[in-house]
C-alpha cells in the first residue's frame, strides 16, 4: 500500500489529521509557513524539506506523512502557541514519529542518515 | 592475580580456518559488547579519536517477556526510573507537609501508577533515542544484536530475527552488565517480577512483597510505600550487606516506623497463583532461616531483589580464553581493565572486586579508551567513590564504613564524630526530629584525615558529592572544622 502524505496548517488541523489515522505509523514534519513564492520564513526548514522528502520511501508500509505548517514567524515565536505547549516542539524544523519520543530537530533534519534511522527504527 | 601481556605488534594474526602468518585488517578497531553506561561511554570516546567502533546491544527479555532499548540497566531499569519514582514518592510526602506550610486543598490526594509509569517510560524512550542519534552522529555502528565470541578476534552477532553476522576487531570491550537473580523455587519465574519489570509495569503493583535486603530492594520498597501501597520486605539476614551496618539499621528502623512491614529471617520456598489478573493474587510460602517455622502470605505482586548475576557465561568467553571467576561470573582485570587475553578488556558491573556504579563504569570506559588511543596514562581511581542509596531516608556515603575502618586501622586508631540533626524543613510539619544523622570517620594516625563520610537525611546525594571531592583531596578533621557552614542547610552539620 505504501505511504501517503497529508498537508495541514495549524494545530487543530494537525491534531484532527493525526487522530484520523490512529493505528498507523504517523510521521510529521513541522515547518514555518511559506510565502506566495513557496519560500518558508524558516531557512533551516528550506534546507531540511528536500532531505526528508528524499527518505520518505523508507517509511514502513501504511505510514502517513503529515507535512504541517506551524504559522508565521510571530505565531511560532509566541511561547504559548499550541505546538510548543501541547506537542512540546522547541524548534522548526522538527521531524517526529507521532506518539513516541523519537524526533529530530533543526540541523539533525539535514542528515539523511538520521532521517532514515527515524523512519526505519522499530 | 592477572598477568599483563604486551600485545603483539605490529602484526595481527587471525588463526582461523588454517590461515597463518598473514597480516590482517579487521572490520573494526573496537567492538563493544553491551550498550550500557560503560559500553556507550567507551564507544563514544573511541569515536572521538576517529576509531572504527561497533556497539552490540541486546536485551534478552525477562521471564515475563519484558525488554527495553539502548542504554543499559541504569537508563532503562535502574538509576533513572528508580530516582524518578523515588521523587514521585517524595512529592507525595511534600504534599502532606504542605498543609502545615499553609497550602489548602480539600480533597485527599491520590496517586495514579499509570500516569507516573507512562511519564517515566516516555523519558526513558527519549534517552534511548538520544543514544541512537548520538552514536549515529559520531559514526559508531550500532546493532541491536546479541554478541558472543566465536574465535580469536571474532564475534557473532545475532539479531532478534535470528539472523547471524560475523565481525572481527583488533580489540574488544566486554560491558555486558548484570541481570536480576531468581530464587530457583517453584513459581518464581512465572509469577514474580524483578526490577527489570517493575518500572514499566502496565498496572499498579498493589500489595507488594519485596524479597531481599539490597539497596534495590529497600529503594523499591521505599518508593512503593511512599506512593501509598502496602509493602512488606522479606529479609534473609542483614540489611544492605557491604554498607555501614549502623546506618543500615537506622534506614530499616525508619522504614518500619513509616509503615513498611519487615519479615526478618525468612526466605520464600514456593510461590503460587491464587488468582490471575493485573495484578493478580499470589500466595507466598516462606521458611525460617533459623528452624522449621513456615509462614504464608498473600500479595498482589512479589518483587525479587536478591542480587544480580553477571552476563558473562553465555558470550563465548571460553572460546577466546577469557578467564572468569567460575563461582561469581565476574571477570578479573588488572588496573588497566585488561582481562587475561591482551586484546580483550572489560568495564562495569561485571568486574571482579570493583564497585557496581554507573559513574565508575563510565569513568573506567573513558580512561581506558584514552589510554588505548590517545596516549592517556590515567587509570581509573576506584577508591573513595561516593554513592547514595535512595531509600525514604536517603543515605550518602564516601570512603570507609565504620566496621571496615575498624578492621583496617584498628579501633583505637580511628575517631568517629557524629551527630543527629533535624532539617529545618521538617520542623514545621513536625516530622521526625531525631532520625537524620551524619558521621565522619577519621584516621588518628594520619592527621585525623577523614576516611569515611556518612549522611542520612534528605538530599543525601547532593550533600555527599562535595564531600567526596574533599576526601579525594585528603581533607583532615581540622580542615573540616575550619570550613564555615552554610546556614540553614543540612550539610552544615
Amino acid at each position: 500500500m505504501g505511504w501517503e502524505e497529508k498537508q495541514v496548517r495549524g494545530y487543530p488541523e494537525f491534531v484532527q489529521t493525526a487522530q484520523r489515522y490512529h493505528g498507523r505509523p504517523i510521521f510529521a514534519l513541522f515547518c514555518g509557513d511559506k510565502d506566495a513564492e513557496g519560500r518558508s520564513w524558516c531557512p533551516d526548514c528550506v534546507t531540511a524539506e528536500p532531505v526528508v522528502r528524499k527518505e520518505l520511501h523508507n517509511m514502513p508500509n501504511e505510514s502517513v506523512f503529515i507535512y504541517c505548517l506551524v504559522g508565521d514567524r510571530a505565531h511560532w515565536k509566541d511561547p504559548n502557541n499550541e505546538f510548543r505547549k501541547n506537542l512540546k516542539l522547541t524548534a522548526v524544523p522538527t521531524l517526529l514519529k507521532y506518539g513516541t519520543p523519537q524526533k529530530l530537530v533543526e540541523e539533525e533534519c539535514f542528515k539523511a542518515e538520521l532521517v532514515r534511522m527515524l523512519f526505519t527504527e522499530d | 592475580s592477572v598477568q599483563v601481556h604486551k600485545e603483539d605488534k605490529p602484526q595481527k594474526l587471525l588463526e582461523m580456518n588454517g590461515h597463518t602468518s598473514a597480516p590482517h585488517s579487521y572490520d573494526y578497531d573496537l567492538i563493544v559488547i553491551g550498550g550500557g553506561s560503560g559500553g556507550l561511554a567507551a564507544a563514544k570516546e573511541a569515536a572521538k579519536y576517529e576509531k572504527k567502533v561497533m556497539v552490540l546491544d541486546f536485551v534478552t527479555p525477562t521471564p515475563l517477556g519484558n525488554s527495553w532499548g539502548l542504554g543499559g540497566t541504569c537508563v532503562n531499569v535502574g538509576c533513572i526510573p528508580k530516582k524518578l519514582m523515588h521523587q514521585a514518592a517524595l512529592l507525595g510526602q511534600a504534599l502532606k507537609d504542605s498543609r502545615k506550610f499553609g497550602w489548602q486543598f480539600t480533597e485527599e490526594v491520590g496517586h495514579s501508577w499509570m500516569t507516573m509509569a507512562e511519564s517515566v517510560q516516555n523519558y526513558i524512550g527519549s534517552l534511548n533515542w538520544g543514544y541512537r542519534v548520538a552514536l549515529r552522529e559520531k559514526k559508531v555502528t550500532y546493532e541491536n544484536a546479541y554478541g558472543e565470541f566465536v574465535g580469536p578476534h571474532t564475534v557473532k552477532a545475532t539479531n532478534k530475527r535470528g539472523v547471524e553476522k560475523l565481525y572481527t576487531a583488533e580489540r574488544f570491550l566486554i560491558a555486558t552488565g548484570e541481570r536480576p537473580r531468581y530464587l530457583n523455587i517453584p513459581g518464581d519465574k512465572e509469577y514474580c517480577i524483578s526490577s527489570d519489570d517493575l518500572f514499566s509495569l502496565p498496572y499498579c503493583p498493589g500489595k507488594t512483597l519485596v524479597v531481599g535486603a539490597s539497596y534495590v530492594a529497600l529503594e523499591c520498597a521505599g518508593f512503593l510505600a511512599g506512593l501509598g501501597l502496602e509493602v512488606t520486605v522479606m529479609v534473609r539476614s542483614i540489611l544492605l550487606r557491604g554498607f555501614d551496618q549502623d546506618i543500615a539499621n537506622k534506614i530499616g528502623d525508619y522504614m518500619e516506623e513509616h509503615g513498611i512491614n519487615f519479615i526478618r529471617g525468612f526466605v520464600p520456598i514456593k510461590i503460587e497463583q491464587i488468582e490471575e489478573g493485573t495484578p493478580g493474587r499470589l500466595k507466598v510460602i516462606a521458611k525460617s532461616t533459623n528452624g522449621n517455622q513456615i509462614i504464608e502470605g498473600v500479595y498482589n505482586t512479589v518483587l525479587l531483589a536478591i542480587g544480580r548475576d553477571s552476563c558473562t557465561r553465555k558470550i563465548g568467553l571460553e572460546k577466546v580464553g577469557v578467564k572468569i571467576n567460575e563461582k561469581t561470573g565476574k571477570i578479573p582485570v588488572n588496573d588497566e581493565e585488561q582481562t587475561n587475553v591482551p586484546y580483550i578488556y572489560a568495564v562495569g558491573d561485571i568486574l571482579q572486586d570493583k564497585l557496581e556504579l554507573t559513574p565508575v563504569a563510565i569513568q573506567a570506559g573513558r580512561l581506558l579508551v584514552k589510554r588505548l588511543y590517545a596516549g592517556g596514562t590515567t587509570k581509573c581511581d576506584y577508591v573513595n567513590v561516593p554513592t547514595t542509596v535512595f531509600t525514604p531516608l536517603e543515605y550518602g556515603a564516601c570512603g570507609y564504613s565504620e566496621e571496615t575502618a575498624v578492621e583496617k586501622f584498628g579501633e583505637e586508631n580511628i575517631e568517629v564524630y557524629h551527630s543527629h540533626f533535624w532539617p529545618l524543613e521538617w520542623t514545621v510539619p513536625s516530622r521526625d526530629n531525631n532520625k537524620c544523622y551524619a558521621k565522619i570517620i577519621c584516621n588518628i594516625q594520619d592527621n585525623e584525615r577523614v576516611i569515611g563520610f556518612h549522611v542520612l537525611g534528605p538530599n543525601a546525594g547532593e550533600i555527599t558529592q562535595g564531600f567526596a571531592a574533599a576526601i579525594k583531596c585528603g581533607m583532615t578533621k581540622e580542615q573540616l572544622d575550619s570550613t564555615i557552614g552554610i546556614h540553614p542547610v543540612c550539610a552544615e552539620v
